[in-house]
């Protein structure tokens, strides 16, 4: 019985000591940000807690504020751009729009096709999924060379609106083929009784079979947020004054040095979102990330 | 009740899949389809540098493509990159999911905090560990300096046996938690029985994983390999952060050095080519490893 015990402690043990090695470089970002210039650039030792924290990175890069001017003495690239250079307040309002609308209209337009793929057969269904997935694992480096000259010719490179169908695109296998799942839960016999009931195909799609699924709906949304959120090469190949908060972040490392102040201030605001937004999907985490083929 | 929709032609009754797919459809021609048959046609020029001009020459960029050396290097680097990450992120993630799958009390929070890499955009992660790698105040290289494996003279990401390295630990902290996730979700779903009859017969805690777990996992193995190992095929974020395929070109992946061809050179119809060929190396892997491995979605 006594080994039954240490074996579960040293479980415990374990476990813990994995999870923190998992959480360590979040957590050491976000103390970064919360650090004085010269706690975070002492080349003599790495300073661990032993500091004055500070909201002044938060300050510039979230809320926009001055750089106040007081921590002289540091030598990395202050006062050679100004601090208006810092201000990320653009990058989380673009991020927030393109993230906001392409999850809008993925889901929407994802929604009606993953209802007919579930629920009409018809010939070529299953070269469409096939097709579909092959969507999924297109290289986005594949298309984005053309996509930028197409954007130039409709005026859409270095707008809200191309980088939303940008991310609408990538985002659409993604969220048909979840949705999919979700409808092939609904039993069709739910549809057939509708319909019995003199209901129309698409008055059974958005009064009956729509409503089942709103929790799966809502996760999918969540995940497509995400995606959107997190993404870097068309945000960085089709904009150049509309930045998203990945791409705005890259341009703190310049030639002269790295402001990891403020980097590790607007890389930490960047996490908080997802970080809320996965722990409400946890039960459709698998389900989503494997496309509908695992399910939770 | 068939009066409203009988005036419209079937095609766009809703017992019809053409009104459902068309949105989906026609976005994906436009942006997604299209596209491709631009690189390809892009492809086929020869560019002139001097004048800027292009000319039709379909032999051109592709043989250029062949002879390239650095398309050899990226085509390596790609294939190393993707091999060792996911090797790493599959054994990582199966051992993890082994110690964390357990209803006693505190796992579940534990499993709910391993996901949390999963949300930071990539682009952040490879901030994270460019000030982790940092040569004069990162934590990583301070604590490989005082164990002695590591000197200041050689920075890990500025030095180019570990260069590689240093990205892929970032991918594998990024992303062992999907594999910790899937695999979680196939021990959950294992049956009990076969379990209990093995230890009755004596089987070890080994003997059993090798000869039951692993085989009865297989199939969300194949998945996860797949999604994974198409995701590393086509790595760009980390790379462009952490070191910009450098140095040298000892971390340039095929999206990368396509990404360079772009940028740098402004070479559309080349750097198109490039990017074509790492859609062909994804299709055939991918093709491969589904024909071999029967994924189904």
């Amino acid at each position: 019985m006594n080994g039954f015990a240490a074996k579960n402690v040293l479980r415990y043990v374990l476990s813990i000591t994995i999870v923190c090695i998992f959480i360590f470089p979040i957590a050491w970002f976000a103390l970064t940000s919360i650090k004085p210039v010269s706690a975070v650039f002492n080349k003599d030792e790495v300073v661990v807690f032993d500091f004055k924290p500070t909201f002044e990175n938060y300050q510039v890069t979230v809320l926009g504020g001055k750089k106040a001017d007081t921590e002289s003495g540091s030598s990395i690239g202050m006062g050679t751009s100004g601090s208006g250079a810092y201000d990320g307040r653009g990058s989380i309002v673009s991020s927030l729009i393109v993230a906001i609308s392409s999850t809008f209209m993925a889901t929407l337009i994802s929604l009606l096709a993953a209802y007919a793929l579930s629920r009409l057969n018809f010939r070529g269904s299953q070269g469409y999924m096939q097709w579909i997935l092959s969507q999924r694992f297109l290289p986005p480096i594949a298309i984005i060379i053309p996509l930028v000259f197409i954007f130039r010719d409709l005026g859409l490179r270095d707008t809200h609106f191309g980088l939303v169908i940008a991310h609408t695109l990538i985002n659409i296998p993604i969220a048909l083929l979840i949705l999919k799942s979700f409808f092939d839960d609904v039993p069709i016999e739910i549809d057939q009784a509708a319909m019995i009931d003199g209901a129309t195909r698409f008055q059974c799609f958005y009064m009956v079979v729509v409503p089942m699924i709103k929790g799966g709906i809502a996760a999918t949304a969540v995940l497509c947020f995400i995606f959107s959120w997190t993404e870097f090469l068309l945000s960085l190949f089709l904009t150049s004054s509309i930045r998203t908060i990945p791409v705005k972040i890259t341009t703190f490392v310049t030639s002269t040095g790295s402001e990891w102040g403020y980097i590790s201030a607007l890389g930490t605001a960047a996490i908080v979102p997802g970080f809320i937004f996965i722990l409400l999907v946890q039960n459709h985490l698998v389900r989503g990330l494997t496309m509908g083929a695992v399910k939770d | 009740m068939k009066t409203q929709g009988s005036r419209l032609p079937r095609w766009l009754r809703s017992e019809h899949p053409f009104p459902w797919l068309f949105p989906v459809t026609s976005l994906l021609i436009v942006f997604g389809l299209y596209p491709v048959l631009y690189s390809l046609w892009l492809s086929f020029y020869k560019r002139n540098p001097a004048t800027r001009k292009e000319t039709f020459l379909p032999s051109h960029n592709w043989s250029k493509l062949i002879s390239d050396d650095r398309v050899w290097d990226a085509v390596q680097v790609t294939f190393s990159y993707a091999c060792i990450a996911l090797i790493l992120q599959l054994v990582l993630g199966m051992l993890i999911a082994l110690l964390l799958d357990s209803d006693k009390k505190g796992f579940g929070i534990l499993r709910a905090l391993m996901t949390l890499p999963l949300v930071v955009p990539p682009a952040v992660t490879g901030m994270m560990f460019l000030l982790m790698y940092d040569s004069s105040f990162g934590v990583i290289s301070n604590a490989l300096y005082s164990l002695n494996l590591l000197s200041p003279d050689a920075p890990i990401l500025g030095t180019g046996s570990t260069a590689l390295w240093g990205v892929i630990i970032a991918d594998v902290w990024q992303w062992t938690p999907f594999m910790v996730l899937i695999m979680l979700a196939g021990l959950r779903a294992l049956p009990k029985e076969p379990f209990e009859a093995a230890s009755i017969d004596g089987a070890t805690a080994v003997q059993s994983f090798f000869h039951l777990t692993l085989p009865m996992m297989s199939k969300i193995i194949a998945l996860a390999v797949l999604i994974r190992g198409i995701d590393l095929f086509r790595v760009y974020d980390y790379v462009k952060v952490m070191t910009d395929s450098g140095p040298g070109t000892a971390t340039e992946t095929l999206t990368a050095y396509a990404g360079t061809v772009y940028f740098k050179s402004a070479n559309f119809a080349y750097a198109s080519t490039v990017a074509l060929a790492t859609l062909i190396l994804v299709l055939v892997t991918a093709t491969l490893f589904i024909k071999i491995f029967k994924v189904r979605f």
